[in-house]
């Protein structure tokens, strides 16, 4: 049940920064899932929203007044993880019945393709900047390249991992993706051929909960289960930077780069807050407080300056916070 | 880019047949700029692009006017018009995104090569060399063709030889000769059958410049390379040659006719000879010193480093490659058709040919897993590094710890937006490059989608091995796939032959074994009641775990 909290937890100042730091607030709270709802995601465009739970649905909201557009059904169980096409008109979702789905995300809100080829829940899924080509990752421990207009797979990375995959996605131009498992390794992979180039991370533990490309595409956000997300410049392969105060030990969070205004990098967490902190400075900006559960699932808007959260079964609810203007 | 981490002791030129396509019977082919897309025309008129990151078809372009051979396409600079030459004389201009044609024009004689314009961004205006005549200009605007020389009128000159003494200016009746444009697209060179390359301007329809080819033989084919800076001949004695090209980038018809000037005391032929001597040098010959065989469709590689040509003898599928210093670096063979035309990819080291039989094969680096790349830590070595240890290294308690001094400057500035510029963007970006063309889902059928799930259905706890093929779905009944495969796409294409083969072998030895089904093994999806039952019943305790 959503509570009334304002959403400003204590922010640590920005030492040394240029521009002081404008807190966000709490703008809405969108309710419509009856289960935990896994992921959220603005379209590219800016204009829409959408979420995908584990009661099987994935609901489109606008994203100028946030009123329920759409909920699409079809999947036959719950569902991990979704993802935009560039052009904002497609969406792909990705379930446990081991399928993946691709939806229009115009009227009449179809469902297109139906994706199969994977053998267990499939966990997460992205399109490549083209749009032209689908990446997914899977508890079947296989990573799958899917060719968007006609749905056929394309290349299979086979023991791509040895436990499940927890996060796929293409870099800038689309020729390397990096995934992340559950048995601690971080690995990048050429594309075209589904070789792997590298290998970021190699420990048993902590498992890799996340990882994702900066939007130049030099970079890698990981996201590991002992509380930590570390920025890599994956051509070195150092860790530059590290980000902690969260808590993050079980569940596949999600993080993202807020680069409208200042640059952050926004992160869920297991006590129940958003977490902002300074790209740079490293350090919290701010803890938004308003869920009642773990916050699995955060995006933040292309052009202005909001981020959608979403939490966990006891909450059910997507919130919207803006940051304050002047 | 993923340029740091890409292995450069690799050289950069193609190995291996890694896939083909096919739509019909291909005649010829050709990329875009930066070779995210291949247009290719067919034996019956129409003309297919493919995306080749998937390969699969993304257009397909008919007209129903034209039922001819297609005998080459052209791509304008930014990708937005094709210009496709036909058997039945005809040359038609296609706007790429929406399928439709703009222009359409007839010509005397079959155009063998046609190519837009490169300097323009919306070109209607191109160049079209027949079988059988001058190359001529076309302007599709003002729908009006204009021959080009192909000879320069000599001043009769006593001690040349009789037979050579005079040449009509439009040439000998069958004197084909090559054209092309250079980069800019302000000036034509062409190649005749007397061995000789004229530069010339072509809206003023004048030869600039000459250069003679050594050995005098007639030219068929002429080619820039993608940075201009290099010309390629192909001529009838079996010699590729490779020009160096003098004239700077920009501003080329000043330079022209300011050599032009410059020369003094010579005139008529003389004097564009001259000028040509500072236009072209030549730079290296390539041929089989072995067999002496006629060269097809010779061209460079994307960065101007190496040259291709195809061998023209019938019966063999051969693709030789030579580094730019004249050394061979590589013979491809494919199977035993005859090779009709060739590409080099933009931007990789792939190179596509077409066979007689109308088959499109891509030529890839045959891939080695770089065992480096499983460790973090692992460096691979150019050679063996004799290991010396340390003095302490086998001590139970060596004295200075193993501690790892981070040489990272953790608080220096992270920049995670900007992009650097792209190293394919070599002129103005006010044009927007049409790289792609949009993939939009083509919706299941219902027909298709019961299929699927009877197929499903039969599949019950067999363990199977994943495969790549129509929808994942390859079962131990052999003949669905394949009956999948050739109902679904427009454009088959297909793997490796004997690849597939050992998978379903493969197949059918797995289907026998029995096996239990866990949460987390390799059991096969089935129908929609099974997955409720086995993912909601025994999986619910992992669930939550992971999300």
């Amino acid at each position: 049940m959503p509570s009334g909290g304002n959403g400003v937890g204590n922010g640590a100042g920005t030492s040394g920064g240029s521009q002081t730091f404008k807190p966000y607030r709490h703008l809405k709270t969108l309710e419509g899932h009856t289960a935990a709802i896994s992921c959220v995601k603005y379209s590219n465009d800016g204009s829409l929203l959408a979420s995908a739970s584990l009661d099987k649905s994935m609901i489109l909201w606008s994203a100028t007044n946030y009123s329920l557009i759409h909920r699409y059904e079809g999947h036959s169980s719950g569902v991990s993880d979704l993802a935009w096409s560039s052009d904002s008109h497609y969406t792909c979702s990705a379930s446990d019945d081991c399928t993946l789905r691709i939806w229009d995300a115009r009227a009449p809100y179809e469902c297109l393709k139906v994706l199969r080829g994977h053998t267990n829940f499939v966990f997460c899924v992205n399109f490549n900047p083209p749009s032209n080509l689908i990446v997914s990752g899977s508890f079947d421990e296989t990573i799958r390249i899917w060719e968007v207009k006609t749905g056929r797979c394309v290349r299979v990375i086979k023991e791509a991992h040895s436990m499940p995959i927890t996060s796929v996605h293409f870099n800038r131009d689309g020729s390397l993706i990096v995934s992340g498992s559950h048995d601690g390794s971080c690995k990048i992979w050429d594309a075209k051929e589904g070789t792997c180039l590298k290998t970021l991370i190699d420990d048993k533990s902590p498992a890799v909960s996340f990882a994702k490309f900066s939007p130049n595409g030099k970079f890698i956000l990981v996201a590991t289960l002992d509380s930590t997300l570390k920025l890599s410049n994956y051509a070195s392969g150092k860790f530059i930077k590290v980000y902690t105060g969260h808590t993050n030990k079980v569940f596949c969070i999600t993080s993202a780069f807020s680069v409208t205004n200042g640059k952050y990098i926004v992160s869920g967490s297991e006590d129940n807050c958003v977490y902002l902190w300074d790209l740079q400075h490293k350090t919290i900006l701010q803890r938004l407080q308003g869920h009642t559960d773990t916050v699995i699932s955060v995006t933040c808007h292309p052009l202005h300056n909001q981020i959608a959260s979403s939490a966990n079964h006891l909450d059910r609810t997507i919130r919207i916070w803006k940051q304050e203007d002047a | 880019m993923n340029a740091p981490i890409i292995d450069p002791l690799q050289g950069d030129f193609p190995e291996v047949i890694e896939e083909y396509l096919e739509h019909g019977v291909i005649k010829c082919v050709a990329f875009n700029h930066r070779g995210s897309l291949l247009a290719a025309g067919c034996a019956d008129g129409s003309c297919v692009i493919w995306d080749f990151e998937t390969r699969g078809i993304a257009k397909v372009l008919r007209d129903n006017d034209c039922a001819a051979a297609i005998t080459s396409v052209s791509w304008s600079k930014y990708g937005h018009r094709l210009l496709v030459s036909a058997a039945d004389k005809s040359l038609t201009l296609w706007d790429v995104s929406t399928g439709e044609k703009i222009a359409r024009t007839t010509l005397q004689q079959t155009p063998l090569h046609a190519r837009l314009n490169p300097g323009l961004s919306s070109p209607s205006l191109c160049l079209a060399c027949p079988l059988s005549s001058a190359p001529m200009i076309v302007d599709f605007e003002i729908g009006c063709t204009t021959l080009l020389p192909v000879c320069v009128p000599e001043m009769p000159d006593v001690l040349a030889p009789p037979q050579r003494s005079k040449c009509p200016e439009s040439g000998p009746p069958f004197s084909p000769a090559a054209a092309c444009f250079n980069k800019c697209g302000d000036l034509v060179y062409v190649g005749n059958a007397k061995g000789e390359i004229l530069i010339v301007d072509y809206k003023s329809v004048r030869v600039l410049a000459l250069v003679p080819v050594s050995g005098g033989s007639a030219v068929k084919n002429i080619v820039f390379s993608r940075d201009g800076k290099y010309l390629l001949t192909n001529s009838h004695d079996r010699i590729i040659r490779i020009y160096e090209n003098l004239l700077p980038a920009k501003d080329v018809l000043r330079s022209l006719e300011d050599l032009g000037k410059n020369v003094d005391g010579v005139d008529g032929v003389e004097k564009m000879k001259t000028v040509g001597s500072k236009c072209l040098t030549l730079f290296r010959e390539f041929q089989d010193l072995v067999t002496k065989m006629h060269w097809k469709a010779p061209c460079f590689s994307g960065d101007g480093e190496w040259v291709v040509g195809g061998s023209a003898c019938k019966g063999e599928h051969k693709i030789y490659i030579w580094d730019r210093a004249g050394h061979l670096v590589k013979i491809l063979e494919g199977p035993k058709e005859a090779l009709i035309d060739l590409a080099w990819h933009p931007v990789h080291p792939v190179i596509v040919s077409v066979s007689l039989t109308g088959l499109v094969y891509i030529w890839a680096k045959d891939y080695t897993e770089n065992w480096s790349a499983f460790a973090p830590d692992f460096k691979e070595l150019e050679e063996n590094e004799e290991y010396v240890e340390r003095e302490d290294e086998f001590d139970l308690m060596p004295e200075t710890g193993k501690v790892k001094v981070s040489s990272v400057n953790e608080d220096e500035e992270v920049d995670i937006e900007t992009v650097e510029k792209d190293a394919f963007s070599d002129s103005d970006m006010s044009v927007e490059e049409l790289r792609y063309l949009p993939a939009e889902p083509i919706p299941d059928t219902n027909e298709e989608q019961d299929e699927l799930k009877l197929i499903e259905a039969r599949i019950s706890a067999s363990p199977a091995s994943e495969e790549a093929g129509q929808n994942g779905h390859v079962t131990d009944l052999v003949s669905s796939p394949q009956a999948e495969e050739m109902g679904e796409t427009r454009g088959k294409r297909k793997r490796k032959p004997s690849e597939k083969a050992m998978e379903l072998q493969a197949e059918k030895a797995k289907a026998s074994k029995a096996s239990g089904r866990t949460v987390r093994e390799k059991s096969r999806a089935v129908g929609d009641q099974e997955i409720d039952e086995s993912v909601n019943g025994g999986g619910d305790d992992d669930d939550d775990a992971y999300y």
